[in-house]
């Protein structure tokens, strides 16, 4: 038999950027809260230091590909293959334990980004069922509890903001005054991105002390990262109304006679399976395991899965690609770059975000200059692999190249997709997620367009070479984000969630992490996840759970 | 269970000077810190060699005692319970593939009549890594020549690789890790390059090692970000506005 635990009110699977902004809104509000993470509860104090090795090579963060895999392949005729596709932390924190942190804004545009586009055939365009400004005061919230540092105005393209930033940014590192320079030249708008760390002297008080460089899926030792698992999670503890449930592997939201959810089966870490009813279920597990625990868990009422009533659960999911091309610099010429040092990024741009059709094709997304990495793994497409050239590359280019990143706005697409695979299993014998996708055309194009211009930058800050990095013929999930596969929208014949992210099918079922993204923003989506987190644990917290429900209208769009 | 928050750290340490082998036969380890030394040769800067990259791979090899030092660099973490069982099926793995990896490299070797890589030239040792690596020695980078690429994951695992990419990656692993690992021997292999590293992890955990020197000392964002102080006055404009 079960052992079965005393209900909450609610439930929260996954602790990364979705599950804890929701712990602290809804902790605070008063209700009883219990949070589940698959995996460990790291001690950042403890646990993280600048160790190349552990960090990059041996994936002491990542989830082991063994315990934890993932199958992939390009499109349903294919055999999938085993693949740690898109890997995030699986840890209480999530990404936000080892991500560089670039923390933008999304755009006006992303919301509406059908009603600007039409149908773009082969992909599944849809506008947000909510727009920027009802996102707004929450990104102004998540920038001043979280912390994020960045330069107030320097973004010329930015959508209306209520508040500046609560930290001034890094210094530039060399080669982000390179990157500034080259951007000069072309009269390119760039600026210190907005970052999930704070630096000294920040309105929060906290300290900031790393300047290690030690960065980009590194843990950070100090506070000095904005990390879940340093702000919301110990706040919510905080209230006495939230509980963390650390290596306990939640398999199956259970579902009663009236189609709602009542709780959820897990597995503790000494494999006991155990029973939690709630009031509520909120998955926040991140994209690709939100959409498979909703697959896993089927019902009579759901037979092919949970709230998956329109067949769109997996669906229209969305992984960005990052691609990059990188400069190299001569030696003789020029001061070191010290492509190692800083916080990833130093120095970007929103420049080319904004549709420009003539550029043969839609959207757009962000740019950065970024670290190329400590010595065992720095970037340098084409290095020669062993010998004296290899330690030549080294000793003449580790220092004196520098690269420039693109996040690129992949376009949904029903046919990529999550679904479950029939023959691998993981650790704890359940299906694993199997990711289906192919770029569509414009991916293609805007990959070409973008990393072409990316060279035009490096080459104008003085580049002697450059090496372009495309995107190929799949995603590899090298951005770590993940978007789509349990859309919101306001018809549920064509979407899953509605603007709360809540299911059209089971009311108190609710989706908060980047699941519900209709489209994949051209940004990276974790100040968009833990914003959009907040806003519907507001709803939650005062509307739903006081038995009201509301709907948002929308204004038309006023076309130019 | 023992969750991985809570795993112990043995107090060891490695010294790189040691000739002690926990994984290789005598045989082994001389062919290894043979290849590594082509791989990474020494010249006017140590190599593999000094920066003893071939105690490195040994610990390594020898079983998850020396898979992820602690964060402070006091001992190495001890992986329990599935964590373990994972890793150690990884390690079974790698020791084969250096098992027949070796075997191969003195196969190689003898078709080119010498007594065994170790023993051949450093001329034989090149040709035997080109036949293993299927492709010939590479030669400089050139900033004449153009080349394109695709995406690739981020992070760099030793899974699924063949032997000869494994050595590859091994030997940088070994040449530029942390020395705690057992390679890197006096930060060689950062001194080679000119990369300043920490004295010890443990100094990266506080603050104590920084970086800070090498960023931008003197800069006006106003000279960076062109028009700044425009776009600050209106914003600032629109804020009172709202008030």
């Amino acid at each position: 038999m079960k052992r079965k635990m005393d209900p909450v009110d609610i439930i929260i699977v996954g602790l990364g950027a979705g599950g804890g902004p929701a712990a602290k809104v809804l902790s605070e509000a008063g209700y009883k809260v219990v949070g589940f993470d698959k995996g460990p509860w790291l001690r950042p104090e403890e646990h993280y230091s600048g160790d190349e090795l552990k960090f990059q090579n041996r994936s002491y963060l990542w989830p082991d590909v063994n315990l934890m895999p993932r199958t992939v392949r390009s499109d349903a005729n294919s055999e999938a293959r085993i693949f740690n596709f898109s890997p995030v932390p699986s840890n209480v924190g999530g990404g936000t334990s080892h991500m560089a942190g670039w923390m933008p804004r999304p755009r006006v545009s992303d919301f509406i980004f059908h009603s600007l586009h039409g149908d773009l055939e082969g992909a599944s365009l849809a506008d947000w069922p909510y727009r920027y400004e009802h996102l707004e005061p929450y990104l102004t919230k998540v920038e001043w509890s979280y912390g994020i540092s960045g330069l107030t105005g320097a973004d010329k393209g930015e959508g209306f903001r209520s508040k500046a930033y609560p930290s001034a940014p890094l210094p530039p590192t060399s080669f982000g005054k390179k990157f500034y320079e080259g951007s000069n030249k072309l009269g390119i708008n760039s600026f210190p991105l907005p970052m999930s760390h704070l630096t000294e002297g920040n309105a929060l008080g906290r300290p900031a002390v790393n300047r290690t460089s030690f960065w980009n899926q590194y843990g950070d030792p100090t506070q000095t990262r904005s990390s879940v698992a340093t702000t919301y999670i110990p706040e919510a503890l905080a209230t006495g109304n939230f509980e963390v449930r650390a290596d306990s592997f939640v398999r199956e939201v259970k579902v009663g006679k009236d189609g709602k959810a009542t709780g959820v089966i897990y597995i503790d870490p000494d494999g006991v399976e155990i029973e939690q009813d709630a009031r509520v279920v909120i998955l926040a597990l991140g994209a690709i395991e939100s959409a498979r625990l909703m697959l896993l868990s089927s019902s009579n009422k759901f037979p092919d899965g949970l709230a998956n009533d329109s067949g769109l659960v997996g669906k229209n999911a969305t992984f960005h690609e990052y691609i990059f091309a990188v400069g190299l610099f001569d030696r003789d010429m020029e001061d070191p770059l010290h492509g190692w040092t800083g916080n990833y990024q130093s120095g970007g741009s929103t420049h080319f975000y904004e549709t420009d059709e003539s550029r043969g094709h839609i959207g757009g997304g962000i740019i950065a200059t970024t670290q190329i990495g400590q010595a065992i793994n720095a970037i340098m497409p084409g290095r020669p692999t062993w010998g004296q050239a290899m330690k030549d590359a080294d000793r003449d280019y580790f220092d004196y190249s520098m690269k420039i990143g693109f996040i690129l706005q992949d376009m949904p697409q029903e046919t990529n997709r999550v679904d479950l695979d029939p023959n691998v299993k993981d650790a704890w014998g359940m299906p694993v997620a199997r990711i289906t996708n192919k770029p569509h055309a414009n991916d293609i194009a805007m990959s070409r367009w973008q990393i072409d211009k990316n060279q035009e930058i490096l080459q104008a800050a003085g580049a002697k070479k450059t090496i372009p990095v495309y995107l190929g013929d799949e995603f590899t999930g090298n951005a770590c984000h993940q978007q789509g596969t349990v859309r919101m929208g306001t018809d549920p014949a064509t979407s899953v969630l509605n603007e709360w992210g809540q299911a059209h099918s089971v009311e108190n079922l609710f989706v908060l992490d980047g699941a519900g993204f209709p489209t994949a923003l051209g940004v990276n989506p974790t100040l968009t996840i833990m914003a959009h987190s907040w806003r519907c644990a507001d709803y939650i917290a005062n509307t739903y759970m006081k038995g009201r429900s509301e709907r948002l209208t929308l204004s038309p769009i006023k076309k130019s | 269970m023992v969750s991985k928050a809570d795993w112990e750290i043995a107090p060891i340490h490695i010294d790189p000077d040691t000739t002690e082998k926990l994984f290789f036969t005598d045989h082994q380890w001389d062919t290894i810190e043979a290849a590594a030394a082509r791989i990474m040769p020494t010249d006017r800067d140590p190599g593999a060699r000094e920066a003893r990259v071939i105690v490195f791979i040994d610990r390594y090899l020898s079983g998850i005692d020396y898979l992820y030092a602690a964060a402070d660099g006091s001992g190495f973490l001890q992986l329990a319970d599935k964590d373990a069982h994972a890793a150690r099926a990884r390690n079974a793995n790698m020791q084969r593939l250096y098992r027949d990896g070796i075997h191969e490299l003195d196969k190689k070797a003898r078709e080119l009549r010498a007594p065994s890589f170790k023993e051949a030239s450093e001329q034989i040792q090149d040709e035997v890594l080109e036949q293993i690596s299927g492709a010939p020695k590479p030669v400089p980078v050139s900033l004449t020549s153009m080349e394109v690429y695709y995406s690739r994951l981020q992070g760099n695992t030793d899974e699924g690789k063949s032997f000869f990419d494994t050595l590859c990656l091994h030997v940088r692993q070994g040449f530029y890790g942390d020395p705690v690992y057992g390679g890197n021997k006096d930060q060689m292999g950062w001194k080679t390059v000119g990369f300043v590293g920490p004295k010890n992890l443990k100094d990266t955990m506080d603050g104590t090692y920084s970086t800070a020197e090498f960023f931008v000392q003197e800069y006006d964002w106003e000279d960076l970000v062109p028009g700044l102080k425009h776009s600050q006055d209106h914003t600032s404009k629109q804020e009172q506005g709202g008030q």
